[in-house]
């Protein structure tokens, strides 16, 4: 049924096939394309561009969400439905990738053991990893970093391990866990706005002191969400990709 | 102005790069590389246009002199657009994955004559 | 003036929730996952319905996400047209909701975030948010077009990934121009500054980079070439749902673009042409085709190069138009693509289907009428509503879209018939009997025909309707006054 077909076939680059015409070509449709797109750059100010609702944001920002970072301000408060899309976005990647990976018939495609030396230093890697990403995500809202950072670092905290021998086991079910329910909680918190006849995520708690670790109403605690959300899943993720065993 | 234009002609760059990686290369890998150069010329581009004359980063420090701040939503959309990227890219390496394992191949063109042939062959 | 209601969050919450949850309930309750994600969709179609009645009877809803007034936040802005297409899409996705159960819990996840996404995509009136949601329903149809688990999935899957990648970056790049020429990422603040600030080249290429991002999934040409290939290599049931329902979703939001960001003749110009193009590509690629799978992707390609057309003419007439064209086509194709999954064979091996399966033949010839446009069925209505405004417009290009509209009915008729008399001749008797479609084909099918003839009926109500929406969707100020001027 399946046709066997030679593999690892070898290919050539375009220009080493003699093919100058079709290189010429595209070199000239690419620097059309270029000075069009450069022309159109520069009816753009640079450094003047139309400040819109920029400036009504940083005018606003502190005051209306209690966070210092004005990034954050933004990502969480103003635009909080685009970062709810986002993760949902690496969710799906996430979910498709899996899916693709786990279908039957996938030889197992293990790396060796990286030995001694790397195996003890990324497990003493481990909890520094996970308190510097734990502490840029609590600290989103004030300083630069945040909820991907930080739950990026989260992940390299479980997938170094993993990295420096394969074989050991990844808990994939605690990481769809810990995935889901963060998700929910986001979800959950903004539907929480909705109670006092506000609209979706709409803030929930004081706004606190400017600058204090509990400020900036419900987004710290958004940002944890995310952190969770993107740690688990990238670990998750990576997991698959390399074929870490399924601890039950 | 300098500064601008080192800015504008990197990201149109990185874009056309992206573009060509993609549209004339036949390789898969080149292809998914191409795609990753693409987005960071558009996010170069979005963060170039966010810029002010003389602004300091959208973050408010205690006893900062207030002074004119860069536009802080492009950072913020750039932010978005790099983990959307990422999402994409890591599905696009785990189907990368799986046509390797079943064409033999990862020659795009091949790939696409394949499954043509495949498509045209009865299934019942 | 216009009311807030915050509950128009939830068609895209209650599906997202689901999709997060339904892995973990997978792992516990493999038998039910199934039966879940069905009960969610159905929550959702149900708070759906209610929104939609609500938005029908006492006119547009707002909603300012996080409660920040309109320019600065995002806004979630629901009228009729927004609501038509969030319902067909859960209709769609409950009718085409995969088979089996716990072991294909990855496919119900990607059609819960599918359904998340494309209500935010139709819902959302932020350029930047609409492109996140883009994303998500592409990035969950790029892993429904491999959840048929073949080889070819895979690959067609990886083509589509990478086209459709190419095509949201470039408009990523389009929605910087935009921002910087304005300052704005909100539809309704750009409809009041686009006519000073971007009526201009700048705005036209921002939109050509829109319209190239957007029309992967819309199936404009010339980037629609993912479309034959996913619809011959994914289950019946991605290809009738992706072609059906979500391409339309895509093509709307193309219309809101150039009704509220682009209202300058050179960008309907632009849609115009490649609307044309698709038309005369499709339906000659279509007759070429080797199967009736293929030959369908490719009409469907036509079919939305149709609706372009459409939504190209300016003013309310154009917009009904296209609203027709689009529902016509997501009630029929998907039950062609659905009756045509065992009949991938060429043609001559199908002679004599018709009397094995008299039912499926029967609803193919129905269907087939109905695309073709022969009255009283609703495909006429459609198409007539395309060709009165088109005759009404001053618009000479638009005339010849009309005239190659009518040829390429002329094509698509020819290759139907073709199939149907292989399907009623007499077959050798030395020759295999040819497969019939299932219960689980005919099923939705059949559904599909029941609501064609139900439209056959209601044919009045249904235009009058189809009017009031494209009025309503096509006032530019109007939207703008709902959205920006709330409560001042």
């Amino acid at each position: 049924m399946r046709r066997h077909y030679p593999q690892h076939r070898v290919i050539r680059p375009m220009g080493h096939q003699g093919n100058h015409g079709r290189l010429a070509a595209s070199a000239l449709f690419l620097a059309g394309l270029g000075l069009l797109l450069f022309n159109l750059v520069a009816s753009i100010p640079f450094g003047h561009a139309p400040l819109h609702v920029g400036r009504a944001i940083l005018e606003r920002a502190s005051g209306e969400t209690g966070a210092d970072n004005i990034v954050t301000a933004i990502l969480l408060g103003y635009r909080g439905l685009d970062t709810l899309g986002e993760v949902t976005i690496l969710f799906t990647a996430a979910a498709a990738a899996g899916m693709v990976l786990a279908s039957a018939g996938r030889g197992q495609a293990q790396g060796e053991d990286a030995g001694f030396i790397f195996r003890t230093a990324a497990w003493m890697l481990f909890p520094f990893l996970l308190v510097v990403g734990a502490y840029i995500i609590i600290h989103g809202h004030l300083t630069p970093g945040g909820g991907f950072q930080g739950g990026a670092i989260l992940a390299a905290a479980f997938f170094t391990p993993l990295l420096a021998s394969p074989a050991s086991p990844f808990n994939h079910r605690v990481a769809t866990l810990v995935e889901g329910f963060a998700g929910l909680a986001f979800i959950v918190i903004g539907l929480l706005g909705m109670l006092g006849g506000g609209q979706f995520l709409t803030q929930l708690f004081g706004k606190g002191a400017p600058g204090a670790l509990f400020s900036a109403g419900s987004l710290p605690v958004l940002y944890l969400a995310i952190g969770l959300k993107v740690g688990s899943e990238l670990a998750g993720l990576m997991a698959s990709v390399f074929g870490g065993k399924e601890k039950a | 102005m300098m500064t601008g234009l080192i800015l504008h002609a990197s990201a149109i760059g990185l874009l056309l790069t992206g573009i060509y990686a993609i549209a004339a290369r036949r390789h898969l890998m080149r292809n998914i590389l191409g795609l990753a150069v693409l987005e960071s010329g558009a996010n170069l581009l979005l963060v170039a246009i966010g810029y002010r004359q003389g602004g300091h980063a959208p973050i408010l420090v205690a006893g900062q002199t207030p002074g004119p701040m860069v536009d802080p939503i492009p950072q913020a959309l750039v932010l978005t657009a790099i983990v959307i990227g990422f999402g994409v890219l890591a599905l696009a390496l785990a189907l990368v994955v799986r046509v390797k394992e079943n064409y033999g191949t990862l020659d795009n063109r091949e790939v696409a004559e394949r499954l043509r042939a495949e498509s045209r062959e009865a299934r019942s | 003036m216009t009311p807030a209601l915050p509950a128009i969050i939830y068609p895209v919450a209650l599906p997202l929730m689901g999709a997060f949850l339904l892995p973990i309930a997978a792992r516990s309750l493999p038998e039910l996952a199934g039966a879940l994600g069905r009960v969610v969709v159905l929550v959702s179609m149900a708070v759906s319905a209610m929104l939609a009645s609500s938005v029908w009877s006492s006119g547009p809803a707002v909603s300012a996400m996080g409660g920040f007034a309109a320019p600065l936040g995002i806004v979630f802005y629901a009228d009729r047209l927004a609501m038509l297409f969030v319902l067909a899409l859960h209709a769609g996705v409950f009718l085409f909701w995969p088979r089996g159960r716990g072991e294909n819990a990855g496919a119900f996840t990607l059609m819960l975030t599918l359904l998340g996404g494309g209500s935010g995509l139709a819902l959302s009136g932020d350029l930047f948010n609409i492109f996140v949601f883009y994303e998500i329903a592409a990035v969950a149809s790029y892993g429904l077009a491999a959840s048929g688990g073949g080889r070819a999935g895979y690959a067609a899957a990886i083509r589509f990934l990478i086209l459709g990648s190419l095509g949201s970056t470039l408009a990523l790049v389009g929605i910087a121009l935009v921002y910087g020429a304005t300052g704005t990422l909100n539809l309704a603040d750009l409809a009041r500054l686009a006519p000073r600030m971007l009526n201009n080249p700048l705005g036209l290429s921002a939109f050509l980079l829109l319209l190239i991002g957007f029309g992967v999934k819309a199936e404009l040409t010339p980037v629609n070439t993912w479309a034959p290939e996913v619809y011959g290599a994914a289950p019946a049931r991605v290809a009738a749902l992706l072609a059906g329902v979500v391409s339309k979703l895509a093509i709307v939001v193309i219309l809101r673009f150039l009704v509220l960001a682009f209202p300058m003749p050179a960008a309907r110009a632009a849609l115009l042409v490649t609307g044309i193009l698709g038309v005369i590509a499709g339906e000659l690629a279509a007759w070429r085709a080797p199967n009736l799978n293929q030959a369908f992707s490719y009409s469907s390609i036509a079919q939305l190069g149709m609706v372009a057309m459409a939504f190209s003419i300016s003013g309310p007439a154009g917009i009904a138009a296209g609203v027709a064209l689009a529902l016509h086509h997501a009630v029929v194709k998907p039950a062609f693509f659905m009756l045509a999954d065992r009949w991938r064979a060429p043609l001559e091996s199908l002679k004599g289907a018709a009397k094995d399966s008299p039912l499926a033949a029967g609803l193919f010839v129905l269907l087939s009428l109905s695309i073709i446009g022969i009255p009283p069925l609703p495909g006429f209505w459609a198409k007539f509503l395309f060709l009165k405004a088109a005759m009404a417009s001053s618009w000479s290009l638009v005339w010849f879209a009309a005239a190659v509209m009518l040829a390429a009915t002329v094509v698509e008729a020819a290759w139907l018939l073709r199939a149907i008399s292989a399907f009623y001749a007499s077959a050798p008797q030395s020759a295999p009997r040819p497969p019939r479609p299932g219960m689980e084909h005919l099923g939705p099918a059949l559904a599909l025909g029941a609501l064609l003839l139900a439209a056959m009926i209601f044919t009045a109500p249904l235009g009058a309707s189809i009017n009031a929406l494209a009025d309503e969707a096509g006032g530019a100020q109007a939207i703008a006054a709902r959205v920006l001027d709330k409560g001042e």
